[in-house]
This record gives structure tokens, C-alpha cells and sequence, in this order.
């Protein structure tokens, strides 16, 4: 017989208010003009251990040089003007509480062949120095990108973190057929974007590991939510849905 | 006293030995980072399973203390890593990174790795990071320690 020795009562723990809440499925709580809330709704967000592909753990960082500027407020910044510092072809739709744990924001992306990929992310940790955000079943890679700063030999660093796995094997192709450069990309300018904003102009600097080479092939059927091909879908079909919509009326 | 009898099991100085071997066993780990607020002690408790004890912040200036810890509750063909979880004060999101490059690195070395002492809000985060999908987490060292074994 196994006895269990009395637990004292749990006091709530220093980080219980930077954590989202445990949630089977996501909730959209407001889409925003011109989002489309077709992959994110309902779906499970999903982790670096729930994709297909390799696992691969990316960092990308701009030393913000010269600027008296805390890791605090680099944080700050980016957390309220998030959407302005990405490329243009990108949209994010802030969650209307802005970036807080548990919040789930929409994203409007661009595939190749002209089509506009739409998925989301869940804000998964949010404190005054760093945030995280979780992707959902469908995304193109399955894991969490965090975005921190910290001072370092005198300096403000501010870095973007992906811990990543392909979603699918179509992801996973994507991804090693141009997909990887496109993301480094991405992040590299919307670091770059971030230095500017605070008037430092160092370059970023960008480290790719690749974690784990395995494929999880028992995670093979994740591409029946594969946000790419149900977004050009719905592109696609949305004559139909126009006709439908006019014969109702 | 004789030899024999100073090394038969349960006598006093059998004990001390013991403790002694499990005092050289278990060194405390502390970062030389001033920022890693964390410290994990390793334990033997049998020939194939190695108890790490977790006290303080596990964040991304943890990495050196927990790499270091794994390397050593390994040390002699261990293939089972329990860690247990009841000291653990804080949590950030590069704290669970850490924890899902660890299990790449237990699942490479073909062993396992096992959990026990989180709190309820911490087996919440491992619920929402999904890290419950792939460790096991358990109630006690002693159920943790019978699954390593087998």
C-alpha cells in the first residue's frame, strides 16, 4: 500500500499570472476586419513534441548598441506595436486584450501561388522581460517561438527563439525547399525592424540548430488540418459561397 | 572489530559508509551564472535509475545546471531519469524548452524520463505545453522510480 504524506497548501506560485490557462481547444474572443478565422477556432494548440518534422531550435538576435533602453521596456514595445515590426505580406490581428497569456491572435500569411494562408497563434507565457507564442493544429510548424531581452556585456539584447517540428510532411517539404529561408527571413527583419524603432542598426545575428533529425511519422495524419491546403480551399470555394449567400437573400 | 564485520550490512559503520557514498553521490549543482537561481542534486537509488531534485527557478540560465545534472545522474548506463519536481519555485517558457531538448536527448540515449512532485499548477503547464504527451508524470519517487525500473 502506498501512503501519501499530507500536502501542505499550495500557495500560488510567482509565475501563475504569466501562464495561460489550460484550455482543451482555442477561442477566438473578437476577428478583426479582414481576418478569417477558419484554422484557428476549435483546434488544439500544439508544441515542438506534436509536429512531424525535424526538430529545430532557431535564434535570431540584434544587440540594441548605444541605446539606454531596459530589457523591460524592449519587451514592452514589442508586445504594443507587435504587427508593425514583421514584413510586409504578413498581417497579425492583435487580440483585442492585446498580447496577454491565453489570447489568441489571427494571421494572415502569404504561400506561394498567390495564396493567403490564415492561422493564428495562442499567447502561451507573457511576463515584463519575455513572451510566447503557441501555434495550433494546422500552422505550419508545431512549437513555440519566445521573444525575450536581457543586458549582456553592457548592452540591451533583444532575441526571437523558435523551438519548432515541421507540422505535416507537406511543411516539412515546404520547409526544406525554401520554407526555413523564408522564416529566417521573416524574423531576421522584424529584428531588424524592433533595432530601427529603438535607432540601433546592428546586424542580427541567426543560430540554427537542428535538435532532433527524426521524423515523428506516427504524427503523419496532422496534415488533415494543414492550414495551407484548407485556406486555398476556402479561397477557392468562396464563389460558391457567394452564390449560396445571394440565393438565401 | 573485524574486516567482515565492519562490512556486513546494517551495522552502524556499514550505514555510515552508505551515507558517505550517497553524500559523494549527491553534489550540489550551482551555476556559476549569477542569474541561474537553481539547484539540482543527484541521487542514485539503484544501479539504473538516477533521482535529480529540482530547487529554485528553471528558466533559460538553468540549461548549464540541468545539462550538467543529466550527465551525471547518467554517469554508469543509468536508463531511467526521474526528476523530481517539489522544490520547483518558478517556471518561465524557456524552462519548458529546456525540458523538451532534455527528452530529445533521453529519447536519443534510449532511456526514460519520469516526473514526480509538480504542483497542480505546474502539471496545468504541462497540460497546456502538451509535455504530458510524451513524460510520464507520477504522484511519488517511489511510483516514479518502480516505472524507471521496468
Amino acid at each position: 500500500m502506498t501512503e501519501r504524506t499530507p500536502q501542505p497548501e499550495q500557495k500560488e506560485p510567482r509565475d501563475a499570472a504569466y501562464w495561460a490557462r489550460y484550455a482543451e481547444t482555442l477561442k477566438v474572443s473578437g476577428v478583426a476586419e479582414g481576418a478569417t478565422n477558419i484554422n484557428v477556432e476549435g483546434r488544439r494548440a500544439v508544441g515542438p513534441l506534436q509536429g512531424f518534422g525535424k526538430m529545430w531550435q532557431k535564434t535570431y538576435r540584434v544587440r540594441l548598441g548605444g541605446v539606454a533602453v531596459s530589457p523591460a521596456e524592449v519587451i514592452q514595445t514589442w508586445k504594443d506595436n507587435y504587427k508593425d515590426f514583421w514584413p510586409e505580406g504578413n498581417v497579425f490581428y492583435a487580440p483585442l486584450a492585446g498580447i496577454t497569456p491565453g489570447e489568441v491572435a489571427l494571421i494572415s500569411g502569404s504561400l506561394p501561388g498567390g495564396v493567403k494562408l490564415s492561422t493564428g497563434v495562442m499567447v502561451l507565457y507573457a511576463d515584463e522581460e519575455s513572451f510566447t507564442l503557441m501555434t495550433p493544429q494546422g500552422h505550419p510548424f508545431s512549437g513555440w517561438i519566445t521573444f525575450s531581452s536581457f543586458e549582456e556585456d553592457g548592452a540591451t539584447i533583444a532575441q526571437a527563439q523558435v523551438l519548432m517540428r515541421a507540422n505535416d510532411p507537406l511543411y516539412e517539404v515546404g520547409l526544406r525547399m525554401g520554407g526555413h529561408k523564408m522564416e529566417d527571413e521573416m524574423w531576421q527583419e522584424t529584428l531588424r525592424n524592433l533595432a530601427a524603432h529603438f535607432g540601433a542598426r546592428e546586424p542580427v545575428e541567426t543560430n540554427l540548430v537542428c535538435v532532433d533529425p527524426k521524423l515523428q511519422w506516427r504524427h503523419y495524419r496532422n496534415v488533415w488540418h494543414n492550414a495551407g491546403i484548407r485556406s486555398a480551399l476556402h479561397m477557392v470555394t468562396a464563389p460558391l459561397r457567394w452564390r449560396s449567400a445571394r440565393k438565401r437573400r | 572489530m573485524t574486516a567482515e564485520t565492519e562490512n556486513l550490512p546494517g551495522t552502524l559503520h556499514a550505514l555510515r559508509g552508505e551515507f558517505e557514498g550517497i553524500r559523494e553521490i549527491r553534489r550540489t549543482r550551482r551555476s556559476e551564472m549569477p542569474q541561474a537561481q537553481i539547484t539540482m542534486d543527484v541521487r542514485r537509488v539503484s544501479a539504473k535509475v538516477s533521482v535529480v531534485d529540482v530547487k529554485g527557478e528553471l528558466t533559460a540560465f538553468a540549461e548549464g545546471v540541468l545539462m550538467d545534472a543529466y550527465g551525471q545522474a547518467s554517469e554508469g548506463g543509468v536508463r531511467g531519469i526521474v526528476m523530481n519536481f517539489e522544490g520547483l519555485e518558478y517556471m518561465n517558457s524557456s524552462g519548458i524548452g529546456l525540458l523538451v531538448t532534455l527528452l530529445i536527448r533521453v529519447n536519443r540515449e534510449k532511456q526514460k524520463l519520469l516526473i514526480y512532485g509538480l504542483s497542480d499548477h505546474y502539471q496545468s503547464i504541462f497540460q497546456i505545453t502538451r509535455l504530458d504527451d510524451a513524460i510520464a508524470i507520477h504522484d511519488s519517487e517511489e511510483d516514479a522510480v518502480k516505472a524507471a525500473s521496468t
